[in-house]
């Protein structure tokens, strides 16, 4: 059976397409599945030093593309999870270096080596958007709670629909305290305004920052509440669709709950 | 709810989250109705066919527009009425099947 092509998207920079893309990544290779996760950042390449594979780039996306080398020359082996592979991005060429029937082409071939292919989407809405959507067969939309983030992913949901995908939100970067305390955008607002299915909800978690300073699976953190979310919205995605959605909540002591109890109907 | 934004609320103050999200469904609006010139000139000359189907108007003074406020949201068409053309009593297609009649059409 042909494996499936799935983009990690966002439209504004900075809100966890690269975290989350390895995390799933990592997560869904855990579960047995074979799995390649793919830079499409041409010129801007991060994925690599998130999963602390950046030493050992040989050849990258572009050079499969211009017939310099074959998908399993530039895919490269995670070092800790069987089953994981990366294919970086070029760190030399311009956005304008693979179009669109590159990657229909490209992912043609994908879908053929590889169970499960995360694309991890560059900002923006221009040709490194295109050349990541145009042949996935499914999409996550990420955004944090705050107004310009909900604002791009309404735009990419937008036009993911017009290319016939149909868009799973992923709300990350949450800060219990500030939603309790009505000083962030709660997930229920986000998903009323965007209208699309939830996939998942990560919240805000020093240990992203740790793992990314080290360079290793943010998935394998047992404690990580982030890596667990991750863990939680691999399988929602790929076989367990029905698996509850976790609310991350404010670990409460006995005085808290009690107090929250009287005045939760304001 | 903490202490901190329960003094908030009695002191009549919105949360920066409903503030938030205020801003954030006006903004949406306004960038759906965000239009290309050309589909506006397109929905105008669609306009212009049906209404004169009905109206004689002078087709050089119409205007169309989207108008926002805070509010609510509109789009504006205005054009000067000729006359009512009082032609249309009987429908196009009605008509066709006479002309294409065969002894019409030699
Ligand atoms: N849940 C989280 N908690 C804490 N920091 C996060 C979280 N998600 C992402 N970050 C941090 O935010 C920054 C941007 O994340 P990144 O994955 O590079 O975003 P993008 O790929 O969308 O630009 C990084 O420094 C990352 O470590
Ligand atoms: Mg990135």
């Amino acid at each position: 059976m042909d494996g499936k092509i799935i983009v990690v998207t966002s439209g504004k920079g900075g809100v966890g397409k690269t975290t989350i893309t390895a995390s799933i990544g990592a997560a869904l290779a855990l579960q047995g599945k074979r799995v390649a996760v793919v830079d499409m950042d041409i010129g801007l390449r991060n994925l690599d030093v998130v999963m602390g594979l950046e030493n050992r780039i040989v050849f990258n996306i572009v050079d499969i593309i211009q017939g310099r080398c074959k998908i399993k020359q530039a895919a490269i082996k995670d070092r800790r999870i069987d089953n994981l592979y990366l294919i970086p991005a070029s760190q030399s060429d311009d956005k304008n270096a693979i179009k669109p029937e590159n990657m229909v082409w490209l992912c043609g071939k994908m879908r053929k080596e590889f169970d499960i292919t995360l694309l991890d989407c560059p900002a923006g809405i221009e040709q490194g958007f295109r050349n990541s959507i145009v042949a996935a067969d499914e999409a996550v939309v990420v955004c944090t709670p705050e107004v310009s983030a909900v604002r791009d992913a309404d735009r990419i949901i937008g036009l993911l629909y017009a290319q016939s995908i149909t868009p799973k939100l992923v709300v990350n970067r949450i800060v219990p305290k500030m939603v309790e305390n009505g000083d962030m955008l709660s997930h229920e607002d986000v998903v009323e305004v965007l209208s699309v299915d939830l996939l998942g909800l990560i919240e805000m978690d020093e240990y992203v920052v740790v793992s990314t300073n080290t360079g290793t699976p943010l998935v394998l953190q047992e404690e990580s509440k982030a890596g667990k979310a991750l863990r939680r919205i691999a399988l929602r995605l790929d076989g367990h669709p029905d698996l509850p959605i976790e609310n991350p909540m404010i670990q409460k002591t006995f005085w808290k709950k009690l107090s929250s109890k009287f005045s939760r109907k304001n | 709810m903490s202490l901190n934004s329960l003094l908030k609320k009695i002191m009549g103050k919105p949360a920066s989250k409903d503030v938030a999200k205020n801003r954030l469904k006006f903004a949406l609006l306004t960038d759906k109705l965000d239009v290309k010139k050309e589909t506006l000139k397109d929905l105008q000359k669609d306009l212009i066919e049906i209404i004169s189907r009905y109206f004689e108007i002078d087709k050089d003074s119409i205007s169309i527009d989207i108008q926002r406020s805070e509010e609510c949201s509109a789009l504006v068409f205005s054009s000067p009425i000729i006359s009512a053309n009082h032609n249309r009593g009987v429908p196009a297609a009605k008509i066709m099947p006479v002309h294409k009649s065969p002894a019409n059409s030699v």
